[in-house]
């Protein structure tokens, strides 16, 4: 066992550490105000190949692995969490399952411009009336000769104002529940998909959460991923992955708000002392070390699990809802050693604690975090 | 062609530097390391070299230290070096600046290189004396503290930023040294393709005994903070009183207003 980054990993890890500070960071503020990230950031990011990071090069990937994956949207995400969902939520919940699930012909077709940043990819799974219970998909399709007709809408979906390339869930019988879903690869530009609208929130504004409509989308049946009926499972399957992603970006959060909390409690003066020479700022720091630390240690054995090819989706349950809770937590006291000054919006842990709720929910809520856990405990 | 850059590992300057055991340098441990800012120039203006001249010259880097260097020289492979060179020495902070010249000018010397790129200075020991002597050794012309730099048919046109902003052009034939400064470029990332492309690449290695065992001509005898002075001066009064005591001070205690 080996608790040290290999040479490779700390080479990548500085260097988007280095991207990071002087390209995101800079400009996170204003990622934040303007509900949006910038274009040639995105063009930026795909040049460095954050786009692609753990696919093979023949498809246009970098060909790292999911450890390597795990410390580049924890580097981004310590800078703006809004740039870490984007390549979080692109890589492993749409160019993964192409990658794990698709033909070879559906990855020499969709993967080289998912990976080179030509397209930003989503996943749209949620609905208005299914959330957590994901079987609960109404959106339906039927097949008619050689195509599939798609008709329905989806929600919340990350990424879907860039208007790329989707996953779609859809089911052909709601009475099978969840036996009778299958999932897509569809052009977002398609005649039918009906962008409603990107919607306002609290937290990771820069990130484009959009609601759409599906009116009749004719996609090429030959775009079907996986087999029919299987496309739950290939749901469950990338969202195991895509835990290890956002609880990857949580504790970018964290690390964020607790580098700043250590520097300003080193500067901030009260009754004419430092107030990291108060216990009670001392203790404080000392708890979100520790949490940090744990969530960073649970993330990188999930990610060690899956470049092991073992089974990893218990530890992927585990580092999200340690990692999530952890960014809440973390955030929640920079605040409070930041005093007054932490609520204000231009010492950014305001920014901090508003993304740091996000990643609670989405990817699965902490209740089914837990659910999935015991599941797996009590067999 | 055939070029060499030669980079040096150093603590982030953010760092909090203590006194080693012997009070002769800083302890390393707990410290984050990275490549030094002036090698960074050094690698980018070797690598847009290479571009210029269509993929022709090799770009060999160089390094001299422990195990951990090998993480500037894979940073300098992903930036476009294209094999490397680790001088294996764990012993790397007790040598002066001959003794690393020496070592460099050694491994340099019969290997038929055009040009020799490195930084100005290094930002720890800063001595700036590493790559003029290497040159010296070497008996190449060299070039200091460059802001610009230009290649055409063996020639080199260096610029070089002189006291109070003033610029000098200096023309020198190849094989020759150059010494890069701040403002010569804006170095690029390394990119996670190029990252994963430089894993392939050579990493040769040496003992610096194989190279040389020059003694040191200099010795580094202490390492301490300055001592704490007195506190600050908080100067008190309205607007006005206030620029006007300003300006003394900076007038009496600095060249600012000279
Ligand atoms: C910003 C944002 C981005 C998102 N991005 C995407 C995306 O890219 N793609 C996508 O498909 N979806 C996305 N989502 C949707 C997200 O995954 C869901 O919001 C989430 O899974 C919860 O579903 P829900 O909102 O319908 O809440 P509900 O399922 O209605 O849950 C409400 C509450 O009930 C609890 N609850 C539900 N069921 C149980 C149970 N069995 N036991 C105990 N408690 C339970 C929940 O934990 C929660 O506390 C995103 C959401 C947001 C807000």
């Amino acid at each position: 066992m080996n608790f040290e980054l290999t040479h490779d990993q700390k080479v990548l890890q500085s260097a988007v550490r280095d991207f990071v500070e002087n390209e995101i960071k800079p400009i996170a503020a204003k990622i934040d105000e303007d509900h949006m990230i910038p274009d040639e950031l995105v063009a930026h990011m795909a040049e460095m190949g954050f786009l692609g990071s753990y696919f093979p090069e023949e498809y246009g990937g970098a060909g790292l692995d999911m450890f390597s994956y795990a410390i580049l949207i924890e580097e981004i995400s310590r800078g703006c969490a809004s740039s870490g969902v984007l390549v979080s939520a692109h890589t492993s919940l749409c160019a993964n399952p192409i990658y794990a699930f698709g033909t070879e012909e559906q990855k020499k077709q969709w993967l080289p411009d998912l990976l080179t940043g030509k397209k930003i990819g989503c996943f749209l799974l949620t609905e208005p009336d299914a959330g957590s219970d994901a079987g609960g998909t109404v959106t339906t399709y039927r097949i008619e000769g050689d195509e599939v007709v798609i008709n329905g809408a989806k929600n919340f979906i990350t990424n879907g104002g860039y208007l790329g390339t989707g996953i779609v869930l859809a089911s052909f019988d709601r009475s099978l529940k969840h036996k009778g879903i299958s999932a897509f690869i569809v052009d977002l530009t398609s005649p039918g998909v009906i962008m409603l609208k990107n919607e306002k929130k609290m937290g990771i504004r820069g990130s484009y959460t959009t609601a759409f409509a599906l009116d009749n989308v004719r996609v090429p049946l030959k775009n079907l991923l996986g087999q029919e009926g299987k496309g739950f499972s290939i749901a469950m399957d990338t969202l195991d992955g895509g835990r290890i992603g956002i609880a990857s970006q949580a504790l970018g959060i964290a690390e964020g708000a607790f580098e700043r909390s250590v520097a300003y409690s080193k500067e901030r003066k009260q009754f004419g002392q430092t107030i990291s020479s108060f216990q009670a700022i001392q203790f404080k720091l000392a708890d979100m070390y520790a949490r940090i630390e744990s969530s960073k240690l649970l993330i990188y054995k999930a990610a060690w699990l899956k470049d092991n090819k073992k089974k990893f989706s218990l530890e992927s349950a585990l580092c999200k809802l340690h990692a999530s809770e952890t960014a809440n937590e973390v955030t929640h006291e920079a605040i409070q050693i930041h005093g007054g000054y932490g609520y204000i919006a231009d010492y950014e842990i305001e920014r901090m604690y508003r993304d740091a709720r996000i990643t609670e929910i989405y990817e699965g809520t902490s209740e089914i975090q837990r659910i999935v856990i015991a599941k797996q405990l009590l067999g | 062609m055939n070029i060499l850059v030669c980079i040096k590992q150093v603590p982030d300057m953010e760092s909090h530097f203590r006194p080693n055991g012997t009070a002769t340098w800083f302890d390393e441990s707990n410290l984050a390391f990275r490549m030094n800012e002036y090698d960074e120039y050094a690698v980018e203006e070797a690598v847009r070299l290479k571009e210029q001249l269509g993929g022709n010259p090799e770009i060999t880097v160089l390094s001299i230290g422990p195990d951990r260097v090998i993480e500037v020289i894979k940073k300098a492979l992903a930036m476009g070096c294209d094999r490397a060179v680790h001088i294996q020495d764990p012993d790397v902070a007790s040598k002066d600046s001959w003794q690393i010249a020496s070592i460099i000018a050694a491994y340099a010397r019969g290997r038929q290189f055009d040009l020799i790129f490195t930084g100005m200075q290094s930002q720890d020991r800063g001595s700036a004396q590493v790559g003029v002597l290497a040159a010296e050794l070497l008996g190449f012309p060299s070039v200091t503290t460059l802001v610009g730099f230009a290649y055409a048919d063996g020639v080199v046109t260096a610029t070089r930023e002189l006291e109070g902003g003033v610029k000098g052009k200096v023309r020198l034939r190849t094989p020759a040294l150059v010494t890069c400064q701040l403002g010569l470029n804006a170095p690029r990332y390394p990119t996670l393709p190029n990252i994963m492309k430089a894993k392939k690449k050579e990493i040769a290695t040496f003992q610096p005994g194989e190279l040389s065992s020059e003694p040191p001509l200099t010795g580094s005898t202490a390492f301490r903070h300055h001592e704490k002075k007195g506190s600050g001066v908080v100067i008190e009064g309205d607007i006005a009183e206030l620029v006007e005591k300003v300006i003394v001070i900076l007038k009496e205690k600095t060249a600012v207003l000279r």
